[in-house]
């Protein structure tokens, strides 16, 4: 029976790194306009994942899709083989964002944003001095991540990796098409509209021009104001007849 | 022929009537476009970059055949009242004239309204916004324009911040993405300009920043004012036209 528990502890020693069953996936919720941009993402941090390993540093490591599965547990942080400068070429993962578990208290209080930026740092993206720096990604990708603690230099406990993360793709504005979309009933309305209005009095200020037209009760014209009537009847010299009413 | 006369003076009546709408009206029509002239809402920096300021050539048309249709409306009742001939052809051919420069003001507006699309003044917003090569001064006038829209109506882009992400643009050309994946003027600001919580606002935290689109804020008071031009017109175009059917029937009656 003594043997039970120190075959219990020898287990874990052989397997070497503890698999925590966590997969790290980008932020679902608060529901976040940024959680990938063209250069970052956005991941929640690993509350209540590795309450077991108070001793450990826990190191995110982001890799691209296809080399994930070819990634080394043991290379470590901040060498040359996991410097983000060197990334996407030749190195295709990085270790960056180093946190221990006080940095993730567990249980994560009701209505804190608890999310890490991957992507972030753009002071130190070209400084080979920092290989641990949080620098924006090089490209769309897609990229895997996932959670990595060490004791030491020793790894004690991984997640899974994540699935395929693709950041956004910009288009150029040339792309943006302006072609018209088409007229609206209001124009087509107004245009009609005024177009015959327009016409018919062209058409009656032409027909009266040529042929005249009878107006008003039938007679061809009717009598002027009583002033001008009377100048009328002035040439012919005769002043008392008042103006002849048909 | 009293009733030849009875007619003669209600059709007097109703053409000095109908001049006296056509006054009162044409100063109200120089009234709305001088207001619309006077840009209150700034916007015109934009639209002019957009080659989409037929809508102010639509306006200033207005404002002269406004005056145009008050001044000819007195004409009118004079000739009408005095039945003089002369008087009476000159006010018709007048009003022909004032009556096709109207035409043309209305359809201008009522077309402007359709060609003030979304994808239009996204595609000036991600050419000219904080370009910093200005081809000429227009692209300055536009940071600015969009600057004040964007602080005085809390929103972001056209159709959203997401505009900056989909697309490329002079402003990311010198603002890294990672650093601005939209301009400050998208973050919510506090009293001295600064955002309230920077992070929040790079990462997109609904409060932190500008959600909507400004697209509304700048269409709707264009497409008002163009409606108010384009349908004013209209309606001052059908009375118009009423009254110069009523002048050329009265004109044809009028002995020599």
């Amino acid at each position: 029976s003594t043997m039970l528990p120190l075959l219990l502890l020898l287990l874990p020693a052989a397997h070497g790194i503890a698999q925590l069953g966590y997969r790290p996936a980008l932020t679902r919720s608060p529901p976040l306009e940024g959680v990938t941009t063209a250069s970052t993402f956005v991941v929640d941090q690993p509350r209540c994942i590795f309450k077991d390993y108070g001793n450990a540093v826990i190191w995110l490591v982001v890799a691209l899709d296809r080399a994930a599965s070819t990634f080394n547990n043991t290379a470590g942080p901040g060498t040359p083989e996991t410097a983000f400068q060197r990334f996407p070429d030749p190195v295709r993962a990085y270790m960056t964002l180093n946190a221990t578990l006080g940095s993730y208290p567990c249980p994560k209080p009701d209505g804190d944003i608890t999310v890490l930026r991957v992507g972030s740092e753009t002071s130190c993206a070209q400084d080979a001095s920092r290989p641990t720096c949080n620098g924006p990604l090089p490209g769309p990708g897609p990229y895997r991540v996932k959670f990595l603690a060490l004791e030491g230099s020793v790894p004690v406990a991984e997640t899974g990796w994540s699935v395929p993360i693709t950041l956004r793709k910009a288009e150029p504005p040339s792309s943006i098409s302006t072609t018209g979309k088409g007229h609206s009933a209001d124009m087509v309305v107004i245009t009609t509209l005024l177009s015959i209005l327009f016409a018919i009095l062209l058409a009656a200020l032409v027909a009266t021009l040529f042929w005249g037209s009878d107006s008003c009760g039938g007679s061809s014209t009717f009598s002027k104001p009583e002033s001008v009537t009377v100048r009328r009847y002035n040439t012919h010299h005769v002043y008392d007849q008042p103006a002849a009413r048909l | 022929m009293a009733k030849s006369d009875d007619c003669v003076h209600i059709l007097q009546g109703l053409l000095v009537f109908g001049n006296v709408v056509i006054g009162m009206c044409g100063i109200a029509l120089t009234a709305e476009c001088i207001y619309f002239v006077s840009n209150p809402h700034g916007l015109y920096p934009l639209l002019k970059t957009t080659e989409n300021s037929d809508i102010y050539a639509a306006a200033w048309i207005g404002i002269f055949v406004g005056l145009a249709l008050f001044a000819l409306s007195i004409l009118g009742i004079i000739g009408v009242i005095k039945a003089s001939r002369t008087l009476l052809m000159v006010y018709i051919i007048l009003m022909l004239i004032t009556f096709a420069f109207e035409m043309a003001s209305c359809i201008t507006a009522a077309t402007h309204r359709d060609s003030l699309t979304p994808q239009l003044l996204l595609k000036q917003m991600l050419e000219r916004y904080q370009n910093s090569e200005p081809a000429n001064n227009s692209d300055s006038e536009v940071t600015k324009t969009w600057d004040e829209l964007m602080l005085q109506n809390h929103c972001c882009g056209v159709q959203g911040p997401s505009d900056w992400q989909e697309y490329t643009s002079a402003f990311r050309r010198t603002h890294s993405d990672a650093d601005y994946p939209w301009p400050r003027p998208c973050c919510v600001l506090d009293a001295q300009g600064l955002p309230v919580n920077l992070d929040g606002c790079k990462l997109g935290v609904p409060g932190y920043y500008n959600s909507n689109g400004c697209y509304d804020a700048i269409s709707g008071p264009v497409n008002k004012h163009a409606w108010g031009v384009a349908w004013f017109g209209f309606a001052i175009l059908c009375w118009t036209f009423c009254v110069l059917l009523g002048t050329i029937f009265y004109w044809s009656g009028i002995e020599y």
